[in-house]
């Protein structure tokens, strides 16, 4: 089957980790993943194309607004492809009503501009099927679909046992205690919670870093639009010895989290609430350090299997750091649990499968 | 009719002030017509609609910026709303091939981006308007869009603070008037008190000027005119346009290069003489004549505009009643009622847009 995945690519932000997996889960099942649009410099290993007629469904990644393309591709895809043959993945739970938790929302008027409604139509306008990453959409017109996966082969370091991986993370140097890649968009309640804990755990941990946009500080527009979203403590982070760095390449994560001991899986409020899993759900697993799983233990079981729970620390966050410094075989043990349990559920090539059968319905 | 606009809302540029009073004048021929989207209380003349299903027609205007189109809206507008019954209003002359001025002024930044336009105009609709009583493109119908409302026209008697007002952005406009009308006003200077610019980007480009490769449309050069004691006044809203002329002796009323080549019509063309002021118009002679009628002449600033300036401050009850005249043909040739029959008239296919008299 030829797919043609329409979005808007960043490099180191949204779906392009996922969808660059997609190139290479095709080109192993025989189908043909390529990207709408004209050839992007930046993505030099990403097919593209601009002939929808070439593909057999034309596959909308949505994130934010900007996912849709400008005039006049828009138009040319609409003309292209018929309906039927058009779907949208809702990776952001937009094609609901407005939910909001804590101060977490699924749609955002005040920074672009849309209500509720608007998304609502317009994912109506355009597609029949319309997907989202979550094992229990809450609409009925709506499909389950995860979307993103696991590549087992893209592993930093695939060990044969738990007393191997424990041998080797205890005894190499990083320059990190802990590592978190993402940006501060609804994360920071979370991350505050982790930080604070690691900062008591004795041995101490060493320093920690945040890399993503606006770590540093409250962007001004958040100020400005009174949005909470990026809420962000730099006094709490600077006398923690967090470190703030710029965002890196998708590319890259998996390398840098390497440097840390662990690195926690952190999910937005919403996501939480709406079971939305994402790139770094799966990909955190992927890095030579330890995940913390800081999601709720009925999805962290739904989608990594029952041997994850010795990694989800509910509230004592300090106490599970401490305990898996002390004695961390057990905890590789579920790593490595779960890693095969990702490999057998949840690899790209599984998933581009169950999209193309989906398609084929 | 129901006719739906869909364009970039801008409070101080554009378009806006031209929609509030097709929505007026529509309503006298029981004619709906609105702009596309959500109520927004910054545009309280502006009646909003997202009644697709309703809508007979939907009429996009395009300025200078392709992409304002927010994607959620053009999913929705393209897919509910059959390509025959979509137009353009092609207000800034982008349906065009690549037109550099006066190696200054151009329509495009590229051959690219012009295919581009092109490309998105194909795809959008069958109709292309331009605001212009004679398109250059095969295609292209001619629709002169803005126009001229009596009731909107200040009376005499407004205080005077300023004797020469010029209002509008520095959008490719220092060449001419760094390069004519500055030199002119330097020569009159001591027949004039109070000189003002109206507008944004006089005192300097904006921060992303030089990212987008524009740093010729807005350059200035702010010393000349503290020097000459022009003073550089903030952008008003579309609303206070004419009030804001009104405070003046008289305003100078420019084109950038471009639209003096295509000889599009704006909304300034009409606001300038429903101000309380003395319009005086960088046009060709006869392109003012066509519009404005015979006593649109004697308003150009043209070949020598100092001494036109010096005529104007000697005589001016002559120019006043040539902008008396002027006012009368506008009311009779291009008021928002005549501006709405064409359109609509247009859009039915049973009327030539452009019925100029």
């Amino acid at each position: 089957m030829n797919l043609l995945l329409v979005s808007k690519l960043a490099r180191s932000a949204r779906g392009i980790n996922t969808i660059a997996n997609y190139v290479g889960a095709a080109d192993a099942l025989g189908h043909r993943v390529a990207v709408f649009g004209e050839r992007e410099a930046g993505f030099p290993d990403l097919p593209f194309s601009l002939d929808p007629s070439d593909f057999d469904f034309a596959v909308f990644v949505v994130y934010m607004p900007s996912d849709f393309p400008d005039l006049p591709y828009l138009a040319e895809l609409l003309d292209g492809v018929p309906k039927s043959r058009r779907v949208i993945i809702d990776c952001t739970g937009r094609y609901n009503d407005t939910i909001r938790v804590e101060h977490d929302f699924n749609h955002l008027e005040k920074m672009d501009g849309h209500q509720s409604w608007e998304w609502i139509e317009a994912f109506q306008s355009i597609a029949d099927r319309i997907l989202q990453p979550t094992p229990s959409p809450r609409r009925e017109d709506v499909g389950s679909f995860l979307f993103h996966g696991y590549d087992p082969r893209a592993e930093m370091h695939p060990f044969r046992s738990a007393s191997e991986a424990a041998r080797h993370w205890s005894s190499s140097d990083r320059k990190y205690g802990a590592a978190y890649v993402g940006h501060n968009w609804q994360r920071w309640t979370q991350i505050r919670r982790f930080v604070e804990a690691a900062a008591t755990v004795s041995p101490p941990l060493g320093n920690s870093a945040l890399v993503g946009w606006d770590w540093q500080r409250r962007p001004d527009w958040a100020v400005q639009l009174g949005i909470k979203g990026c809420d962000v403590d730099p006094e709490l982070l600077d006398r923690l010895g967090v470190e703030r760095l710029e965002p890196i390449p998708y590319a890259e994560v998996r390398g840098f989290l390497g440097n840390a001991r662990f690195s926690p899986v952190v999910h937005r409020p919403l996501f939480n609430r709406l079971g939305l899993v994402t790139n770094r759900t799966f990909e955190t697993f992927l890095a030579d350090t330890l995940p913390l799983v800081m999601l709720p233990q009925e999805m962290a079981e739904s989608i990594y299997g029952p041997d994850a729970l010795p990694l989800v620390p509910g509230e004592d966050i300090a106490g599970r750091l401490t305990a898996i410094i002390r004695d961390p075989e057990p905890y590789w043990d579920a790593v490595l649990r779960v890693r095969a349990h990702l490999a057998s559920q949840h690899s790209y090539e599984q998933r581009l499968s169950e999209l193309v059968a989906l398609l084929q319905r | 009719m129901n006719i739906l606009f869909a364009m970039e809302r801008r409070l101080d540029a554009g378009s806006i002030h031209a929609l509030a009073n097709y929505a007026r004048a529509g309503r006298k021929f029981g004619h709906r017509i609105a702009l596309y989207g959500n109520p927004d209380p910054g545009y309280p003349e502006v009646p909003f609609s997202t009644d697709l299903a309703g809508a007979d027609f939907v009429v996009f205007i395009f300025e200078s910026r392709l992409d304002w189109v927010p994607g959620l809206h053009l999913a929705y507008l393209l897919t509910r709303t059959p390509r025959s019954r979509r137009a353009i209003v092609d207000a800034d002359g982008m349906y065009n091939p690549l037109l550099l001025d006066e190696d200054y002024d151009r329509n495009h930044g590229s051959e690219r981006d012009q295919r581009r336009w092109l490309a998105a105009y194909g795809a959008l609709a069958d109709r292309i308007f331009q605001p212009s009583l004679r398109p250059q493109q095969p295609g292209v119908s001619p629709l002169p869009f803005y126009g001229y409302d009596p009731r909107g026209v200040i009376a005499g008697g407004v205080g005077k603070r300023v004797d020469i007002m010029h209002l509008g952005h520095n959008w490719w406009r220092w060449r001419e008037l760094g390069g004519r009308l500055l030199p002119a006003l330097e020569r009159v200077r001591d027949r004039f008190g109070d000189i003002c610019f109206v507008g944004l980007w006089w005192d300097g480009p904006p921060a992303w000027a030089a990212q987008m490769g524009l740093e010729d449309a807005f350059r200035s050069d702010p010393d000349r005119l503290r020097a000459l004691g022009v003073r550089i006044l903030p952008a008003v809203p579309y609303r206070d346009v004419v009030a804001t002329m009104s405070a003046a002796h008289i305003n100078i009323m420019t084109q950038r290069p471009l639209f003096r080549r295509l000889r599009l019509l704006t909304s300034k063309y009409f606001e300038v003489f429903q101000a309380d002021t003395i319009p005086l118009v960088m046009l060709e002679h006869e392109h003012a004549a066509e519009v404005y009628g015979p006593a649109g002449r004697e308003l150009v600033l043209c070949d020598d505009i100092a001494g036109k300036l010096r005529d104007v401050a000697s005589r001016p009850w002559a120019y006043r009643e040539y902008a008396a005249a002027v006012r009368e043909h506008l009311a009779a040739h291009h008021s928002y009622e005549r501006r709405v029959e064409e359109l609509v008239g247009s859009l039915a296919g049973d009327l030539p847009a452009a019925r100029t008299g």
